[in-house]
């Protein structure tokens, strides 16, 4: 069995009066089981173009609903390093295409999301490079 | 202006080659390298099944940026919290697993919150922000 983990540190020294340091280690595994995941998309590089939800092109599609089975784990980084230079990710399955994530340049965030939606993305600049990876159980 | 760090590193066996992703931000105000967020909201709590908990409640506002991370304690792994913003389901944090996520909690769709499945979950969050609007009682 694969053992896939994933560990975030956050830390400042002077957000708080005492240093911040918090480190946590998660090892991901099939919902609900202790068994590790056995599926992952690896890790892609794209270039968003869009600067508009649910535009015909120019769109990334991170996620395509019910490729994995119940919780995957989704990563996504903006390589934008320009200030302000936004990626949006909305939810393309439920009515409305709510954004749910925003990232900054440079911002990355990590999440086991809802397996049942489609996720794609749309910058606020043309263009903008992302990096993502889905991992879980294919199905 | 406070720096905070948030790393992130990926590993993994599963394919031919070691896996190894890793991925540093300095979390900072919106549209600014200058300026770092500079308030938190740090709390452990303890939720029964079937209660929702609203980890954020906000009132809209300017555009500003956030940064959440959670993470459940429960040690059973068929325990889970389901995440929901804007009542919309986003996501669900079993046993063990944690999530960290930028976006801009403060606008009208910005509420977050979660619902205890399968029994107790202990609940650790953290919210760096550079502001919100208080609600009046």
């Amino acid at each position: 069995m694969a053992t896939t983990t994933a560990t975030i540190t956050l830390s400042s020294a002077d957000l708080l009066s005492d240093e911040l340091a918090l480190t946590t280690t998660s090892t991901l595994t099939q919902t609900g089981t202790g068994t590790g995941i056995e599926h992952t998309t690896g890790l892609a590089m794209k270039t968003i173009t869009s600067t508009a939800k649910a535009t015909a092109s120019g769109q990334v599609v991170l996620y395509t609903a019910d490729d994995f089975a119940a919780i995957a784990y989704l990563y996504i980084k903006n390589l934008a390093t320009t200030a302000g230079h936004k990626i949006y990710i909305y939810d393309d399955t439920t009515s409305g295409d709510p954004i749910q994530f925003q990232l900054d340049a440079g911002d990355w965030g990590f999440i086991p999301m809802n397996s049942d939606k489609t996720y794609a993305a749309y910058a606020s600049n043309n263009p903008t490079k992302m990096e993502f990876m889905v991992l879980g159980k294919d199905q | 202006m406070a720096t905070t760090t948030a790393a992130v590193t990926l590993t993994s066996d599963l394919l031919s080659d070691a896996m190894s992703v890793n991925a540093s931000t300095t979390c900072m105000k919106a549209g600014t390298t200058a300026d770092g967020l500079d308030q938190l909201e740090y709390a452990v709590v303890e939720i029964p099944t079937g209660d929702e908990y609203d980890l954020i409640c906000s009132t809209p506002t300017a555009s500003k940026a956030s940064k959440l991370y959670v993470k459940n304690h429960a040690i059973d792994e068929t325990y889970f919290v389901a995440i929901t913003q804007n009542a919309q389901a986003i996501g669900r944090l079993y046993g063990g697993d944690w999530m960290f996520i930028p976006a801009d909690f403060h606008d009208a769709a910005g509420d977050i919150a979660i619902t205890s499945n399968g029994g107790t979950n202990k609940i650790e969050y953290a919210l760096f922000h550079e502001g919100t609007a208080l609600t009046t009682t």
